[in-house]
């Protein structure tokens, strides 16, 4: 991944330095500028464990929020300075500028997201109801009416307690309360599921249990940058998705709450208790998704890139084959560009190196762009030498009974050159279908997305890789079928 | 005495600077069977493909019925004036090729109807109803529905010249249309090219056939370093006047 950044840097900066100058366009500030080795500071309590906090024993800062914030800053090229103050000043020192970045669990909701730019949560969290472990007769807000619960005072769950109709008896912590609801002398908890999942982790219990959902929404926390530096929350994005598909985030996430919180999907939390799924079952709940994937993803992005890419390439075809030089030459450097360099540079080029010029595409946009010029490159050959393949006398055949170019190309020379390139564009095609995966490193959300998201919560990635690659082949095994019947379609006049 | 139907004068045509033809001038009255022999490389399949423009002289005139161009100052028109001259001069004829060039992807029917359609602009059913007649005259009726290559060489040949009847031009240019067939297939052709003659269609023909010629040409042009070495009726083949002719002549009819 570190030499595919360095090579996709090198061709960023070949292809998008001069076009910066030319428009006199450069990155801006200094705190949103790119380059390795920039001075990012950081914004954290440091008081709150398990997020932010010193290490007893080293008095180093430590947390899920500071490891997430390091892992980022070492994916993206940052160096840290951590800056720790009160959670009621965070927000000014970002708004002054005496810090690029918040890493305090910081919740996104509509009134920050108007003032502030917010990077991929990398904390999903959501409230739950705690109970005794053996008791199965409370799992809905609705089964909490007229029993007790044990809340600290402040906290907005309280309120959420007692809007459900229980009493609410006030403590100090959450352990507190755990030891009231393992004594029996309260029957519920309400929290959110990561606080509940610190504990289970830190304490060890098994007295109490997450029996069941305080309602449907689901938190989500994330990295919190000023508006004007998108180039920063773009750097951290980007690093969040390699973090979360390399597996790196989970990993940090289980390290302090014993399961991953870094993913939507850790919020359907195992209510029977058992939290790992078997492969069987994660295996069930992601071929839904990934045939989703596939029919909404792969599948239309082949296609809808396969007509454009075959329109464009036989312009570029034609391009080729013409006598003038101004249609001859951009045809001719077209194909060997995109045929010397890699469809993954081509698509980052197109998605980020765009993106930094101020074209900044949708992902689903940006792939097909990246892959319609693709295969209009490789079919513009194809297609090429298909038509210098019709016979000579073909073309003098119809200029003798009067057509002209247009009508030769369309009724005499593109059906027999159809022939003959059919084969080859099968070939160009069953590429394509595989090459859309590619299209999961920019987010677009297709088939082996599906599997990269699920294998990143799951660890199951022998099983998962090898549905997404079973369903490749069924795709590709279905177009191959439908290949033939066209090619003796198109051959059927050739005896 | 009438006009002739075509009028070639001070035609020329160089290739990277070797002149192919050199001044030739002749005309073909309407109705008459022109055989146009010489040895390879004298310029006879130059001199046919300039008559329909395949290959574009670079001097001379070129008239078909009222259809004329020179292309001493063709180069001068406008590009829509030479699309529309072209146009007009190569509606006047319809070339038969030594190697049929017919359409692959079409069936017999539709080689004979696409440049009526698509060309012309008739109506499908009016141009397969021409196409039919056609085929019965060259003998083919069945064969409308096959592909070109279901058909023997010498069927593939006759249907090549029913294509450029169907254009209905004033003149069919044949390039030696019997020289890429198997031998026991050439009668066959050349039955159905003596049979045009006979209905009146003016012919211009570059053979290796002399019996052929000699029977059927009313005028025969003989063709030698791009010049017209000798020219006259079908006796010249009997009694030809030059040298050159005479060797050639000799050569050929004794290959046979
Ligand atoms: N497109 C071309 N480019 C260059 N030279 C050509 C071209 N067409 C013909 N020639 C040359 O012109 C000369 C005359 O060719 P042409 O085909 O007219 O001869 P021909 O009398 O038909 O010969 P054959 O009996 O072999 O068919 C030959 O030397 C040939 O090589
Ligand atoms: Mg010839």
């Amino acid at each position: 991944m570190h030499k595919l950044r360095f090579v996709l840097l090198l061709l960023a900066m070949a292809v998008v330095a001069p076009l910066a100058l030319l428009v006199g366009a450069g990155p801006a500030s200094a705190a949103d500028g790119s380059g390795e080795d920039r001075v990012v500071r950081v914004g954290t309590e440091g008081t709150y464990p398990p997020f932010t906090f010193e290490d007893p024993d080293t008095g180093d800062l430590t947390g899920y929020d500071v490891d997430v914030v390091k892992a980022v800053a070492q994916e993206a090229g940052w160096r840290l300075e951590f800056a720790t103050s009160p959670f009621d000043a965070i927000f000014g020192s970002l708004d002054s500028g005496r810090i690029d970045v918040v890493a305090n669990q910081i919740t996104i909701n509509p009134e920050r997201e108007a003032r502030y730019r917010f990077s991929e949560p990398y904390t999903y969290s959501r409230g739950v109801i705690v109970t005794a472990a053996d008791d199965d007769s409370i799992t809905t807000l609705a089964d909490l009416k007229g029993k007790t619960t044990a809340q600290s005072e402040t906290s907005n769950w309280s309120q959420v307690a007692k809007d459900a109709g229980a009493k609410v008896e006030n403590v100090e912590q959450f352990s507190q309360a755990a030891t009231l609801l393992a004594q029996g002398r309260v029957d519920a908890i309400v929290n959110d599921n990561i606080a509940v999942l610190d504990y289970l982790e830190t304490s060890g219990s098994d007295e109490v249990k997450i029996a069941g959902y305080a309602g449907d929404d689901v938190g989500e926390q994330a990295l919190t940058f000023r508006k004007d530096a998108p180039q920063l929350q773009r750097e951290a994005d980007q690093a969040l998705e390699t973090l979360r598909a390399d597996g790196t985030l989970a990993r940090l996430s289980e390290k302090y709450f014993g399961t991953d919180v870094s993913s939507e999907a850790s919020t359907e939390i195992d209510l029977q208790g058992d939290r790992s799924a078997t492969t069987w079952e994660v295996l069930r709940s992601t071929a839904g998704p990934m045939l989703w994937g596939a029919v909404k993803g792969t599948i239309p992005l082949t296609v809808i890139s396969f007509v454009i890419g075959l329109a464009l390439a036989l312009v570029v075809a034609l391009g080729r084959l013409s006598s003038s030089r101004l249609a001859n030459v951009p045809a001719r450097v077209f194909v060997s560009i995109i045929r010397g360099t890699p469809l993954l540079a081509q698509l980052f080029i197109v998605y980020f190196g765009l993106g930094q010029i101020g074209l900044k595409l949708d992902p689903y946009v940006a792939a097909t762009v990246a892959f319609s010029l693709n295969v209009a490159g490789y079919a513009a050959e194809i297609i090429r030498g298909a038509i210098l393949s019709v016979p000579r006398g073909q073309f003098e055949a119809a200029t003798s009974i009067g057509m002209d170019r247009r009508l030769t190309m369309r009724r005499v020379v593109l059906p027999q050159a159809a022939r003959i390139a059919v084969p080859p564009l099968g070939n160009t095609l069953l590429s394509l279908i595989k090459d859309t995966s590619l299209a999961a490193v920019v987010l677009v959300p297709e088939l082996f997305r599906a599997a990269v998201s699920a294998a990143s919560t799951s660890f199951e990635y022998l099983p998962l890789y090898l549905l997404a690659a079973f369903y490749y082949w069924v795709i590709c095994f279905l177009v191959s079928l439908a290949q033939e019947p066209l090619e003796r379609r198109l051959g059927r006049y050739v005896s | 005495m009438t006009r002739p139907l075509i009028e070639v004068r001070g035609l020329r045509k160089a290739f990277d600077g070797t002149e192919v033809l050199r001044d030739v001038s002749f005309t073909v009255d309407e109705g008459s069977v022109t055989a146009v022999l010489g040895p390879s490389g004298s310029g006879k399949s130059t001199l046919l493909r300039s008559l329909n423009v395949l290959e574009q002289p670079d001097a001379g005139v070129v008239r078909i019925a009222d259809a004329s161009i020179d292309f001493g100052s063709f180069d001068d028109l406008g590009k829509a004036e030479q699309k529309r001259e072209l146009a007009a001069l190569r509606a006047r004829s319809g070339m038969v090729f030594q190697s049929h060039h017919l359409f692959p992807h079409m069936t017999v029917l539709q080689n004979l109807t696409e440049g009526p359609v698509r060309v012309q602009g008739r109506p499908a059913g009016e141009a397969e109803a021409d196409a039919h007649r056609l085929l019965e005259q060259v003998g083919l009726a069945d064969r409308g529905s096959a592909y070109p290559s279901q058909l023997s060489g010498g069927q593939q040949q006759r249907v090549g010249i029913a294509r450029a009847l169907a254009l209905n031009p004033q003149v069919v240019l044949l390039d030696e249309p019997t020289s890429a067939l198997d031998p026991e297939l050439v009668g066959e052709v050349l039955g159905v090219v003596r049979d045009l003659a006979t209905r009146g269609w003016t012919l211009v023909i570059v053979t290796h056939e002399v019996r052929f010629a000699r029977d059927v040409a009313d005028q025969v042009l003989f063709l030698d370093g791009g010049v017209i070495a000798e020219q006259g009726g079908p006796d010249v083949l009997r009694d030809p006047q030059h040298e050159r002719t005479r060797q050639f002549l000799s050569r050929v009819l004794e290959a046979r």
